[in-house]
């Protein structure tokens, strides 16, 4: 019996396709509707410019000063995004991200505290101090991550279990270790002379770090997702976990980096906090979780797993800011922000998902002879 | 029969030797004394349930009653004990599960701040029902069955607040914004409609908004910076509660450009008086709350006194620059640094 050939695509077709290079592009467009919004109907101010004392108009939305803090504001919650989209992507939850935010921060305000200006450190040089207080940051919070991880698998529970539990863990070390006190008396060298220095721009002051910090974690993200081994796992682990695991891909070790990576970021988060607000309590940090996975899944993570991306969970966070910001600049009564920032997610969510099966059916087509 | 399921069996019948053993030592704990021939009560247990561990000011609470319960017992020849129950954060529904504990446990009183009066009031009444003297401090339940109320006047203090701030800005044109915390805190929109209606009284004054924010310091310091860097003509901050003051990020701000009058002196604020940052606080006296519980506890519980007023306000004393130094000595006292 002789056997039919398959049919050859012709050439022509696939030559016409273009795959697109944004898939947050539905969400680019939201925020890009939202910032031309506010910059059209918030209306504009006079103020004085502080180099050459003369009176100017600015736009309320678009101006520097703004601009800056809505970067600042959005850069915890983004950085805490980009490290939970990690763990949705392989299908799990990470609830403990608030208590981990919590717990770095009180680790690193104990350690600024000792070396503040009243401390029994005082006085040390700032080549220590700085990065002494990131290391405690940045490590207490990849060990809590790493606990996650560990007793995600080894304890083979639903992620959503272990960090309910591992949240209130943290938290509660956290209260044990202040005594329910707030830590403040920080070394400037780390507040003014690191995360909060100010540079001046066009008479405008301006805090740059918090958003350089945030654009460094998420490139980094966005290229280890992309480029790396470990990035692929995640995705295959999300996707499929079970043929990953028969495929030979180390499953478990993909999920402690994972929790590890959100523990890290969470602490790269606090150190942020530390160095801007100069404080830390055992309720800093208090109902993020769901904020930050609020914004993980506004970017486009899937909590069924296989899907997300660090660009996306940076634009989530930053459209719920710029809503937050968008209430205060349209003076909306505050007591419909709630409300507002509710609807709009999901209307984002919705043009997004939009967007995305639109895309789809343009790629079907153009792949169909 | 294996040695295993020998081992399981006794360790059942132990187990539920134990449960019925220790449901009967506790009845006998519980159970009301004799009230014919019953000796004179020597010892006291008064419960405190504040809103939430992680604010300091009730932390001075705590100690506050805590050493004036030995003062007192030595005065009245008894000894008292201070039992603290409260939630690790804001939680009205953990309260209520608290104070119905403390009932059971047969607490001899309870003075509460509370987090919600209208899901704390059935629980208080309940209680009073069954013969615990209830109080409140800081936060009041009005519509419950409390034998009285201790702290501020917040009615009366979101008119300070403004009147001072009106003081300090002086004449001309001016625009003032209210920071208000939790939305659903009695006590908050208590002071927030003080110093609405104080601001009438000056028309050269206008309400920007008030602004909602969770009251955790860097979330309140994150709202007022994103609003006053989207209002920069506003020139004044009625803080009529002053959680964003507890972080030194405020601590840039130009002194006296935007003129600033707040709630509380916590230890964190006081370098904004010395910095000329915040023009004036007004101290809530936080120690005395746990002072006055225990004192107005003992009076109905122990002298079968009631009090004068029902409602026992407290002072709400001014503190400027000058007074820092003192506030830092009484801070050291009052969380027996």
């Amino acid at each position: 019996m002789a056997i039919e050939p398959e049919p050859v695509v012709p050439l022509k077709h696939v030559v016409g396709f273009k795959r697109p290079r944004f898939k947050e592009s539905g969400l680019m467009g939201v925020l890009l509707a939202l910032g031309l919004f506010l910059s059209i109907f918030g209306g504009s101010l006079q103020v004085t410019n502080r180099d050459t004392s003369e009176v100017v108009k600015v736009n309320k939305f678009m101006r520097a000063d703004n601009l800056d803090k809505l970067a600042k504001n959005t850069s915890f919650f983004a950085i805490m995004a980009v490290g939970a989209t990690f763990v949705i992507i392989t299908g799990g939850i990470d609830l403990s991200v608030g208590a981990v935010y919590c717990l770095a921060a009180v680790c690193g305000a104990m350690f600024l505290n000792r070396f503040g200006p009243h401390g029994a450190g005082a006085g040390a040089p700032a080549i220590l101090v700085v990065p002494g207080a990131i290391l405690v940051c940045l490590g207490a919070g990849a060990l809590c991550g790493f606990i996650n991880g560990l007793g995600v698998v080894c304890l083979r529970v639903h992620s959503f279990v272990i960090t309910l539990g591992t949240m209130a863990i943290y938290r509660g070390i956290a209260f044990v270790m202040t005594k329910a006190q707030a830590y403040t008396d920080f070394p400037p060298q780390f507040t003014d002379g690191f995360v909060r220095r100010e540079i001046n721009w066009h008479g405008a002051s301006l805090y740059p770090v918090p958003l350089a910090i945030m654009i460094g974690v998420t490139v980094f993200a966005w290229w280890y997702l992309k480029h790396s081994v470990t990035g692929r796992q995640i995705f295959a682990v999300g996707g499929n976990e079970q043929a990953s695991l028969f495929s030979g891909l180390p499953v478990n070790w993909v999920k402690v980096k994972v929790y590890t990576f959100s523990g890290l970021a969470a602490g790269i988060a606090a150190m942020i906090m530390l160095g801007y607000y100069g404080s830390a309590s055992s309720d800093a940090g208090k109902g993020y979780e769901l904020d930050v996975i609020a914004a993980a899944v506004v970017g486009g993570a899937s909590l069924a797993g296989g899907r997300g991306t660090a660009l996306g969970a940076l634009l989530g966070a930053l459209i719920i800011q710029v809503i937050n910001n968008g209430i205060i600049i349209l003076n909306i009564d505050q007591n419909y922000s709630q409300i507002i920032i509710g609807a709009v997610i999901v209307l984002a969510v919705l043009l997004d998902r939009i967007n995305n099966t639109l895309r789809e059916r343009r790629m079907t087509r153009a792949a169909r002879p | 029969m294996n040695i295993y399921h020998i081992a399981a069996r006794v360790t059942l019948i132990a187990s539920a030797i134990l449960i019925v053993a220790g449901c009967d030592q506790k009845k006998s704990e519980v159970a009301p004394p004799a009230s014919g021939g019953a000796a004179k009560k020597t010892e006291y247990t008064f419960a405190m349930v504040a809103k939430s561990q992680s604010n300091p000011v009730f932390q001075a609470a705590r100690f506050g009653a805590e050493d004036t319960a030995v003062e007192v017992g030595k005065k009245l020849g008894v000894k008292i004990n201070i039992l603290w129950r409260t939630p690790n954060e804001d939680d009205a529904q953990k309260q209520v599960e608290n104070i119905e504990q403390l009932v059971l446990q047969g607490v001899d009183g309870i003075s509460v701040s509370c987090s919600e009066a209208e899901t704390l009031t059935p629980a208080i009444n309940q209680a009073v029902d069954q013969g615990v003297a209830v109080m409140c401090f800081d936060s009041d339940a009005p519509a419950s069955k409390r034998f009285c109320y201790h702290g501020t006047d917040d009615n009366e203090c979101g008119h300070i607040i403004m009147r001072e701030l009106a003081a300090v800005l002086g004449p001309g044109k001016h625009v003032v914004a209210i920071p208000g915390g939790n939305q659903n805190a009695r006590n908050l929109q208590n002071r927030i409609k003080g110093a609405l209606d104080e601001a009438t009284n000056y028309p050269n004054i206008s309400i920007r908004g008030v602004y909602y924010s969770k009251e955790v310091p860097q979330d309140a310091a994150a709202k007022i910076e994103e609003v006053q860097t989207a209002n920069p003509d506003i020139d004044g901050w009625a803080m009529i509660g002053s959680w964003s003051l507890f972080t030194d990020a405020l601590l840039k701000w130009e002194p006296g450009k935007v003129k600033i009058v707040a709630m509380d002196a916590l230890p964190a604020e006081l370098p904004y008086l010395t910095k000329g940052v915040v023009q004036k606080l007004y101290a809530q006296q936080t120690y005395r709350w746990g002072v006055r519980s225990v004192e107005l506890l003992a009076d109905k519980v122990i002298l079968g006194k009631n009090p004068t007023n029902v409602m026992d306000y407290s002072e709400l004393p001014p503190v400027t620059k000058d007074d820092v130094q003192q506030y830092e000595q009484n801070w050291k006292k009052w969380l027996r640094e």
